[in-house]
Formats: C-alpha cells, structure tokens, sequence
C-alpha cells in the first residue's frame, strides 16, 4: 500500500510539483510570519528590560500597585544582605538598587512634571544597552550631581547636554527640597511616554535629594531572560514573609502581555488564512486526482480491497505529500529567516515610540512544528472529503469510469 | 454449483425512467466449465457479470457463491468474498499503471497475511510463466501491448487460486488474432487447473471457443447452449425471442 501511494503521489510530476509548491510556500510563509512577530516579542521585550525593569524587581509588598503615588512608604532599609543574597544566585548578572520618586524640574523659566529614579550609574548603563543616548554621554558613578533625562523631558523644557536645571521633591518627611544638577545626556528609550517623563540621577544624590537611606527596589540583571521565571520562583521562596515581591519584567510590563495577545490573535488568524489557502489547493489537486482514478479504485475494491483500503491509500497519498511539503516548506522558511535575517529588515518606530529598529525572522522550534502541522494538517484535511466520497462509491459505479 | 441464480433480476433508475437491466433470470454455473455469455450489446451480460462477481447486487432474487447467499452482506464482506473466490479480467485491463507487471499479479495476494513473501513471489513467478509473460515482469503497464497487459490481467485474476474467472469482453480492445490467443489461453488454464471461467462477448467466433453459452436477449436468457465437437446442442431455448439469434447460429 505505501509502495502503491508512494509511486502514485509521483505519477503526475507537474501536479504534484504545483501541490508540493504550494503548500511549501504557505509552510514557508507560516515559518517566516512566525518568526517574524516571535522576533517583536523578543526586542519588544529585551528593550523593556535594558532600558526599564530589568529581569526583576525586588520590592516592597505593595509598592507595584500603590507605590507609584507615595514611594516615600515603601522603602527598602538594609539593601547589603538582600543584595549579597540575590548576586549569589548564579543566573544573576548584576543587581542594582533603585529609589524613585516625583518632582518638578526647573530650568529656570519653567517647570516640568517628572518621574525621578535615583540610580547606580554604572551598573544601570550595563543594563540599558537599549537606551539611546541621543545628547551627551551615559550617567557615570562619579557625576555627583549629573542628571540624564528622557528626550521628551528635554525637549519639553528646552534644555540639553550640559544645562543645568533645578530638581524639587517631597522629602520622606514630607517637606520640600531642591537640588541643582547638571544635564549630562538625553536619552531615548522604546517608549515615548517614558522619555516624557522620566529623569535619573545618582542613588546618592537621590537619596540626599530625599532625605532618605532607603531604596524602592533592587533591580536583578539576568544573563539570560528565559531564566526570569526560575529566578523569580526561587526569590519568592527565599522572601517569604518579609514584606516583599518579586515581579518579573513581564508582570511591570502590563502591556508586553497585551501586545503579545494582540499579535498571537493577528498570527493565529493569519495561520488560518494560509491554512484555508493550502486546504483549497490541495483539495483542488486531491479532487482531481480521485476524479481521474475512479475506475483504478473500483478495480481496487473488485480485487478485493474493502472501503477502508481506499480510504487509507488516498490519505497515505496525501500524507505523504504534507510530510514531504511540510519538511521542505520547514527548510525553505528556515534558509528565507536567515538569508533575511542577515541583511534584517529595518523597522519604523512602533506606536507611542521614538525610535525604529530591526527586526529579523527568528527560528523558533514551536513555530517550525506549528508550520509543519499547518502544511500536513491542511492537507490531510483537504483529503478527507473526496477520500470518504470515493471508498462510499459502489464497485461497479466506479468501475464503469474506466470504459 | 460454484453460482447459483435464483429469479434474479436487476432493475437501474435513468431519471424517471427504470430500465429492467436483467429480468427473474434463473442459471447455475457448475464448476471447471468455459462459459461464453453472449448478446448484442444492453442485453445485460455486464450486469449478469457484476452480480455474479458480487460487485452488483440484485434488486430482486438471490445469487448463490459457492452455496453462500450473498445478499445482504456488507461491502466489506463483499470484497472479502471476491479475494478469496473471485478473479476478474476487464476489457480494459486495468491495471495499475504505477506497478510493473509482476507488482500487478502480486497485488490480490497482499491481502493474504497467510502468504510469505517468498509464497507470493513464487505464485507470481509461476503465473507469469503460465501466461508467457517471464521476462517481462519488470515491465510496467505502458511498456507491455494490449495482448501482454490482458495477459498480466489474466495472471492477476488467477494469483488468489479463485473458485470462478469472470472477464467483462476481455477481447474488445484487442485485434481479432491477439484475442483468439487470449482466449486459447483462457481455455487452456480452464483445462489445466479446471477453474471456472465465464466471459462476455458478442463476437461470434470468441463464443465459438466456449464449452457452454448464454444467450442474453432484454435482460433475460433465451438460450443456454452446450458445445459438442463444433456444434451447439441448445439445451433451453425462448422461442419467442430467439428469432434472431437462431439466424445468427446458422449464418
């Protein structure tokens, strides 16, 4: 029987060529596709985490949903053993420590609403290889008194590298103090809104801005993001009742998981699309192939061979055309997401972005395997039908198509 | 009796219309003849065929395989049936372009888990042998002439050791002298292994190298003939119906 449907699948070379084409090409489109939204989800994500949250943020219990209005009440004391714990997980690359709070900025003419972090400069320009410093230069440990500010803020106030401003906040005691700084870079990160409105300065300068030794939040650099989970499990083990969370940059990012969702329906329906597209090709080429065969078949069954024998040799038929399809539409898609993902395809900003960037086709084994049963489901799909029709025609019925 | 018909008859829908293909049609088959059923075409010598090969059923009567009552049963058993008791030899050979001609005999026994490999090569090597086809069991279809594929046909029919052959025109599609040879062939097998063979034709001289005929006339039989030396001794004749053919005889 396989011998049978295999010297059959082959009998028409041109048909089954243009069968064979097409469903390479809608495998291939799925690979490419796939590829393409997996490769938004990654830099959508890494941009997240190198110019905002991090792998993980230790904070607070209560600071993510009420913090942002009152970080003053959540502080952290005590940061060094915390610290020491958390860098002795190996999967850990850096941990750095964060206060934040609100203010005005002044330049002197005029005031701008701000969200302030108070941060390790260093480290901090090790995590954010995603912030684009379009003015200036990177915040250093030794800028006393430097401040960098998001391209919106700056452009908002009019000010650029080498500016100096004026900072005012609440201190923890509720008074008011200011600070003067000096504008040492512009940056621009994935997001609009955050460079409208945020500005950094050093931890130390933060903390004598706020009259405080506290901290909101310890931020964990990860070598690798697809240990965020692991790690995460492992510090909500070890901080148990001791007041404080462990978010990951997925759970601070409420939007990634939106946009995900977005673009997994968009990829989904689009799945479907080429799926329908590779069914009616097939289903056109299987129908006409049946068609043709009738009286073959009907000399099967008057030889012996019951409904179910011609029932399976037209599916093994087409099986054997969505597994050769499906595994040289897989390699197709493959060489097209590398031979593309080498030259890269250059990207404008997204919504609510400043900056483009380039995207590339990734080669994600789901989406292979999903490709793959796309090509091989759709066509044995496409099979069903004219199969089921054929082992239901009577012998003689069949027979007479060869006269 | 290897088949048995009791007032069979066999009636098609054409649109509106019913065309009665076989009317209470009454005949027994007894094994190891070389039978010849005759008529002009639409007499329904196909549709006699197709019942006794199981791959028709009537819609009134019984049709008896081997004793078996065969009504009722599913298409499945049907087929099964038809594996083990019945060959059959096409007037267009149908063959399975794909195999070559060793593959098409070895066909029919792929059904017979019983059968080694070594046991069905070596029933195939023995029926391309029978049938003169030996070193031609590489070829495929297309590469063998009309005379060769009917003779893979007639081997693919004989490969399952069936009770009974049946073969639709098995001339037609071949020029007089091949079609002779075919069916010297035919009656030679019928001789040597003494299995059932039954055929339709309306060509005269092809009826002549029959041991027994049926005259088929509107769906009924209107003489049943049996050969002796080169005559036909009739042993049931419709005098009504038979005008024609009587002519026929004689001329």
């Amino acid at each position: 029987m396989f011998t049978l449907a295999l010297r059959n699948v082959f009998r028409h070379r041109g048909r089954t060529a243009m069968t064979l084409a097409a469903i390479i090409f809608g495998v291939a489109g799925v690979v490419l596709s796939g590829g393409f939204v997996r490769d938004i989800f990654v830099q959508l994500g890494e941009a997240l985490i190198h110019s905002q949250t991090g792998h993980l943020q230790v904070l607070r219990t209560g600071y993510f949903e009420a913090g942002t209005r009152s970080p003053e009440n959540f502080r952290i004391e005590n940061i060094a053993q915390l610290r020491q714990q958390i860098s002795a997980i190996p999967e850990v690359q850096e941990v750095m420590a964060r206060v934040s709070f609100s203010g005005l900025l002044n330049n002197g003419r005029s005031d701008w609403a701000i969200v302030g972090e108070g941060v390790e400069p260093d480290k901090e320009a090790q995590l954010g290889t995603y912030l684009k410093i379009s003015a200036g230069r990177q915040l250093r440990d030794s800028d006393r008194a430097g401040l960098l500010l998001g391209q919106g803020v700056a452009q908002g106030l009019k000010v650029s590298a080498g500016d100096r401003v004026t900072l005012l906040v609440n201190t923890a005691e509720g008074a008011l103090n200011s600070m003067e700084f000096e504008v040492v870079g512009v940056f621009q990160s994935f997001s609009k809104d955050f460079d409208a409105r945020t500005v950094r300065i050093p931890l130390a300068a933060a903390r004598e801005l706020l009259g405080s030794d506290g901290i909101n939040g310890l931020v964990v650099s990860l070598k690798e993001t697809a240990d965020t989970g692991p790690v995460a499990n492992l510090l909500r083990i070890r901080f148990a009742g001791k007041r404080l969370e462990v978010k990951t940059w997925v759970e601070l990012n409420d939007f990634y998981e939106k946009t995900v969702a977005l673009y997994d329906r968009q990829f989904g329906v689009l799945q479907l699309i080429i799926l329908a597209m590779v069914l009616l090709s097939v289903a056109s080429s299987v129908n006409m192939s049946v068609f043709e065969r009738v009286g073959e078949f009907g000399t099967m069954m008057a030889l012996g061979n019951g409904r179910g024998d011609v029932f399976r040799l037209i599916l093994m038929e087409s099986a054997l055309l969505g597994l050769i399809g499906g595994l040289l539409g897989v390699l197709l898609g493959v060489v097209m997401a590398i031979a593309i993902s080498a030259i890269g395809i250059p990207m404008p900003p997204p919504p609510n972005a400043n900056l483009g960037y380039t995207a590339f086709i990734r080669v994600v084994p789901t989406v292979l395997a999903m490709a793959f049963l796309v090509g091989f489901g759709a066509t044995a799909l496409a099979t069903l039908l004219p199969a089921a029709r054929m082992s239901r025609t009577p012998v003689v019925t069949a027979l007479r198509a060869n006269i | 009796m290897v088949v048995r018909l009791e007032d069979v008859s066999k009636a098609y829908q054409l649109g509106e219309q019913t065309v009665d293909a076989l009317r209470e049609v009454n005949l027994s088959i007894e094994a190891g003849v070389f039978m010849a059923l005759a008529g002009p075409s639409g007499s329904g010598k196909s549709t006699l065929l197709n019942l006794i090969g199981c791959i028709d059923t009537p819609s009134r009567g019984r049709v008896l395989i081997n004793g078996h009552d065969v009504s009722g049963r599913t298409p499945d058993e049907l087929s099964a049936l038809r594996a083990r008791t019945i060959g059959f030899i096409f007037q267009t050979f149908n063959l399975f372009p794909v195999l070559n001609a060793a593959e098409n005999v070895e066909y029919p026994l792929l059904q017979f888990a019983e059968l080694s490999r070594h046991e069905r090569d070596e029933r195939v090597r023995r029926l391309l042998h029978v049938v003169g086809l030996t070193g031609f069991a590489k070829h495929r279809p297309n590469e063998l002439s009309g005379g060769q594929r009917q003779r893979v046909a007639i081997a693919r029919a004989l490969a399952a050791h069936p009770k009974i052959v049946l073969a639709d025109e098995p001339t037609a599609n071949l020029d007089h002298r091949t079609g002779r040879r075919i069916l010297r062939l035919m009656r030679r097998i019928n001789q040597q292994t003494g299995t059932t063979f039954v055929f339709s034709t309306h060509d005269q001289k092809i009826i002549d190298m029959a041991q027994r005929r049926i005259d088929l006339e509107d769906g009924r039989i209107v003489r049943l003939g049996v050969r002796t030396g080169s005559d036909w001794i009739y042993a049931m004749e419709r005098k009504d119906d038979v005008s024609d053919d009587n002519e026929d005889a004689e001329a």
